[in-house]
């Protein structure tokens, strides 16, 4: 349970860094076609199109990665220390992460958002990946006995 | 075995010489067989295209072997052989090898950096080479072309950018949608330039084409041409929630599509992408409608602009382009001695 755990939190975080590079990805080419500009950038950055539609495909993947691997956690900690939850900080945040997604990721689906938007937000949600993944445990409390 | 090459193209003779000289394909396998048997080559192919007439040919020895292809192709053509060699020009190894090179890569080209000689000189070694007229040496030779042609193309900036408003508008598409094959274009008004533009897209497969015209018959005749369906002008609106590409090429006074009619048209749409060729001078569509979220605005002076730049990126590519193809020949060369222990040949 608790191997699965890790590697379906691990997964997810890898597949919120696609979501976070496709994004930067579709910024910097929605730049040059809004300028008007076939730069360097330009020839070598796939279309807005395929970068939405692999950014929209991490998030979703990412989403799910990260519920099984709380699942998993949770049903974990049920097994070993009899309790559902235990307030860890690093659990806290990531349920908000797993929060955050779910909302970016049925805004996508809904397409209530679309393109640049998206990407923006799939940019600054991955900075509270960066944060949960590595800096929950050193700034609080946290009972996670790695990172 | 030496490389040969004598021919014409764009540059040293006008368009009426050049369509004397041309082969067409159903003549090709004939002209391959005559020129081994009656003058004397042992290995040959032939490049035909609109811009340019070429004989590459294997010969055991130089002497002679030019003035014969030159009498060749005087025959070939119904032209007297004084007037013809006036604009033909010959060369035998290196200059022959490092001509085809060029030429493959498009760096010979009308339009610089243009791809489709590649095509061309590839469909030209595989119909020599289905004739059997091809052996070692130019089997060697069109490989190692269109391979440097790949090098040369992948390696440096020739090929790239649009060499025209049609081509521009396409390339400028395709970084936007991906592949076309799903998206839907609407062509306004009936400018040559916009059905141009139109033609291009559907050349790339794009999944419907819609013309609408200030005239019914107009844009029904124009749409029979291009597979398209033809829309009534009031329907602009309701085909602004639907298709992908709109291409505007009205002699309007005023615009066609404003801002917000273009912002009605995003909210209905669900935010999915939209690019506007506006073609129209003066503009048709509100160059303010080119700041709203997920739509992409080009007028004329913004496509004319990237032509210029890619015109000039590609001219700045000539360097490098060459850098490489001296380094191929150079390589070929080396082979070739060593394959058939020539000395060097300078014509």
């Amino acid at each position: 349970m608790l191997i699965a755990h890790m590697i379906c939190s691990l997964l997810s975080y890898a597949a919120f860094l696609v979501a976070f590079v496709t994004g930067i990805g579709f910024l910097i080419q929605e730049r040059q076609l809004k300028r008007k500009t076939m730069g360097w950038w330009f020839h070598r950055l796939p279309s807005l199109g395929a970068l939405d539609r692999l950014n929209f495909a991490a998030i979703g993947v990412g989403f799910w990665l990260l519920s099984a691997g709380m699942a998993c956690g949770v049903a974990g900690m049920r097994v070993w220390l009899g309790r559902w939850w235990m307030g860890d900080s690093k659990a806290c945040f990531t349920a908000l992460l797993w929060a955050l997604y779910l909302l970016l990721w049925l805004v996508r689906l809904r397409a209530t958002l679309r393109g640049r938007r998206v990407a923006l937000l799939s940019i600054l949600t991955f900075s509270l990946v960066l944060f949960t993944f590595l800096g929950a445990s050193w700034l609080l409390p946290s009972k996670h006995p790695y990172l | 075995m030496h490389i040969v090459l004598v021919g014409l193209n764009h540059r040293s003779a006008p368009v009426e010489l050049r369509e004397r000289l041309a082969f067409r394909r159903e003549q090709l396998p004939d002209a391959l067989a005559r020129l081994r048997r009656d003058v004397g080559l042992r290995e040959a192919a032939i490049l035909s295209t609109c811009n340019r007439v070429e004989i590459y040919a294997g010969v055991p020895v130089l002497d002679g072997a030019i003035t014969r292809l030159q009498e060749f192709l005087s025959r070939h053509s119904g032209v007297v052989l004084p007037q013809l060699v006036e604009r033909l020009y010959s060369y035998a190894e290196p200059q022959s090898i490092h001509h085809l090179f060029s030429v493959t890569s498009g760096l010979d080209s009308m339009v610089l950096g243009e791809g489709e000689i590649l095509h061309q000189v590839k469909h030209a070694y595989e119909w020599a080479k289905g004739s059997g007229a091809t052996g070692k040496l130019l089997n060697a030779l069109f490989q190692r072309a269109l391979n440097a042609a790949k090098a040369v193309r992948t390696q440096t900036a020739i090929g790239r950018g649009g060499t025209s408003i049609g081509t521009v508008a396409v390339e400028l598409a395709e970084k936007i949608f991906g592949h076309l094959s799903g998206a839907v274009v609407l062509l306004i008004g009936a400018g040559k330039v916009g059905e141009l533009t139109l033609k291009r897209l559907a050349a790339r497969g794009v999944r419907q084409a819609r013309i609408m015209n200030r005239s019914p018959e107009r844009a029904a005749s124009l749409a029979c041409g291009y597979g398209a369906i033809p829309v009534a002008l009031g329907e602009l609106g309701a085909q602004l929630l639907d298709v992908d590409i709109v291409i505007s090429s009205t002699s309007a006074e005023g615009c066609v599509l404003d801002r917000q009619a273009v912002a009605g048209a995003m909210r209905g749409r669900q935010q999915r992408p939209l690019c506007l060729v506006d073609l129209g001078v003066p503009r048709n569509v509100d160059p303010a409608a080119g700041t709203l979220e997920n739509v992409y605005l080009f007028d004329v002076d913004d496509l004319q602009g990237l032509v210029a730049h890619a015109h000039e990126e590609r001219q700045q590519a000539v360097h490098d382009s060459t850098a490489i193809i001296d380094q191929k020949v150079e390589r070929f060369l080396a082979w070739h001695r060593r394959e058939f222990e020539l000395e060097p040949c300078v014509l």
